[in-house]
């Protein structure tokens, strides 16, 4: 009789603890759920090595470190990050510098808050058989592949004006993502994202026995800016604390994404979300991104070149892109 | 009927835009997500020689990609008519290939034809061509018992004859289709620009999202929607024609 009391009160010390405990949980939940603040984040393009810091930052929780849960979305072509900063769909995004001047044009409020690549991928892949382009007027003659209505069109505009030359003076010809045309010779300097699909075609080449080189205009001056962190004018003034914690959980996992260090850790998140390519694809497209994210040690990732703002604002106003200046430098945020 | 599909048209684009503008000034939007009205006017001025060529281009690979597809529709649905192996066959195929999506074919049609005209016809005619071969197989396929019967028995009946049987008797139904897939060539045919060509309003729109200019692509919208509507009206006026002129001689033969 004693040994079943004494069973019954501990049954009922037990029950007494799991409500206490209960009730604490519940209680407390809240106001946990209250500190972490809840942010979409929009990217440019596709999962792959080219966004492996912001894939990154999420997996190894440097988002979850300064309490934020933020949803990482996929980019594409149809979907632009400004337009959902806007229309309240996402917090951040990333743009180009082009989407981000030519939406400034047309009164949108946007505000860049870092600067992801310091060397635009936009460069053009040619045959090694072919003779080098070592200077805009070797152009000459040449079939050139451009993107039209894209910026590798722009950045092409220019780089032929700078060099003297007339586009009589050279085969200007549309292209697409379909690569046949560079493969069947036919386009002979071809424009791609250096780190992803110029790594792609480098290997598929080599494969085939023939060697690539690359035609980078920011060697000749061109300095047209690439993919930016983007918030609107409004985050920024109502919420400075979420967008300094935003950044530094996003720039801190992109430096630990950079880092040689990392690389497996690194190309192990990636995979997670990369399925199209394999890991000879990936390490060798995570290896050009660092070249182009922190191309040297003394630069911190996310750094603002204000020139090179500057001047892609200059040429899309030479280019008739935009209809007046925006004076990019009053809606570039620095540190 | 022509006129009618016009002012049809302008009613939904019209009412289309107005929905647009109110979202834009019930949330103040910015003209990059949405333009004005002035915007809209603005780059109309400046795209509309260009978009109405292109329009136009569109148009007339849309016309041949029609006239192919109708062909190969009945083509088709005459020689799958029957309940044969053949006929069954033919069917099969047919269904297999609208199956695929264009987007995944595309590359072997620009592997194998460029990204030229012969592409977009191509394509035009495919999406365009099966809606029609069903409407074909639908009505070859059911027999007109009451007609047929009569040659049949007299031991007349010829394969044209009995073609010609059911597509008389049939003849509002093929003619609406006939109209009602002009929009599909047109769609098919922009598909195919805008996935890989260097001409029509297809390239235009494709160019215009690159540089996120909603107010370009209304334009483009405006065009296609009033060419189609005239195309489409001119079609049907024409079938009406056709049946009027097939209904008299109907009575003739009767009388």
């Amino acid at each position: 009789m004693t040994h079943l009391k004494t069973g019954i009160y501990k049954i009922k010390q037990i029950f007494l603890a799991i409500v206490f405990f209960g009730v604490i949980i519940a209680v407390g939940q809240p106001f946990c759920a209250a500190k972490e603040v809840k942010l979409d984040y929009r990217l440019k393009w596709l999962f792959n090595t080219s966004v492996a810091g912001d894939i990154y930052a999420d997996a190894k929780g440097f988002f979850a470190a300064k309490e934020l849960k933020v949803n990482v979305k996929e980019g594409s072509p149809e979907k632009n990050a400004i337009k959902e900063l806007e229309l309240g769909y996402a917090d951040f995004g990333v743009a180009s510098a082009d989407q981000v001047i030519r939406a400034l044009s047309k009164g949108a409020k946007v505000v860049v808050i870092a600067q992801l690549f310091q060397v635009n991928p936009m460069q053009w892949i040619y045959r090694a058989d072919k003779p080098e382009i070592k200077v805009p007027a070797d152009l000459k003659g040449r079939n050139i592949g451009v993107t039209f209505g894209g910026n590798d069109e722009t950045i092409m505009n220019t780089l032929l004006a700078r060099a003297g030359l007339l586009k009589s003076e050279v085969k200007i010809t549309g292209v697409r993502f379909d690569f046949t045309p560079f493969f069947k010779r036919k386009v002979e300097v071809w424009p791609v994202y250096r780190n992803s699909q110029g790594v792609i075609l480098k290997t598929r080449l080599a494969k085939e026995g023939e060697d690539v080189l690359f035609f980078n205009p920011a060697d000749f001056g061109i300095k047209f800016v690439a993919n930016s962190v983007v918030t609107s004018q409004s985050m920024v003034e109502k919420n400075p604390d979420i967008v300094a914690r935003f950044l530094t959980a996003l720039l801190g996992a992109w430096e630990a994404a950079m880092a040689p260090e990392n690389e497996a850790v690194c190309l192990e998140v990636v995979k997670r979300l990369d399925k199209g390519n394999s890991d000879e694809i990936r390490q060798k497209q995570l290896v050009v991104t660092r070249t182009l994210i922190k191309p040297a040690d003394n630069i911190r990732i996310g750094t603002i070149d204000v020139d090179a703002w500057k001047q892609t604002e200059a040429i899309m106003l030479k280019e008739k892109q935009i209809k007046k200046a925006v004076f990019i430098e009053k809606h570039l945020i620095l540190p | 009927m022509l006129f009618r599909r016009i002012y049809q048209f302008l009613i939904v684009y019209c009412v289309g835009i107005l929905f647009l503008l109110m979202i834009k000034y019930a949330f103040s939007l910015s003209n990059y997500v949405i333009p004005g009205i002035g915007g809209i006017i603005e780059i109309a001025g400046q795209v509309a020689p260009t978009y109405i060529y292109d329009v136009f281009n569109t148009l007339s690979v849309t016309i041949l990609g029609q006239l192919i597809s109708i062909i190969m529709a009945f083509t088709v649905g005459i020689a799958g008519r029957k309940s044969s192996w053949i006929g069954s066959f033919i069917k099969v195929t047919a269904y297999n290939i609208q199956a695929y999506p264009i987007v995944a074919l595309a590359p072997i049609i620009f592997i194998l034809l460029g990204d030229g005209f012969l592409s977009r016809l191509l394509i035009a005619s495919m999406i365009c061509y099966f809606p029609l071969l069903l409407s074909v197989l639908g009505v070859m396929a059911a027999p007109v018992r009451d007609i047929e019967h009569f040659y049949i028995v007299t031991g007349r009946m010829r394969w044209q004859l009995e073609v010609k049987i059911r597509a008389f008797e049939n003849l509002s139904k093929l003619v609406t289709v006939i109209a009602g897939s002009a929009t599909l060539a047109m769609a098919g045919t922009i598909v195919a620009e805008f996935i890989a060509a260097d001409a029509g309003i297809g390239y235009g729109i494709r160019i215009a999202l690159y540089q996120s200019d909603l107010a370009k692509i209304f334009v483009a919208l405006f065009l296609i929607g009033i060419v189609i509507s005239i195309y489409q009206g001119m079609l049907e006026t024409i079938g009406e024609n056709i049946k009027s002129k097939w209904s008299i001689s109907k009575g003739d033969m009767l009388l």
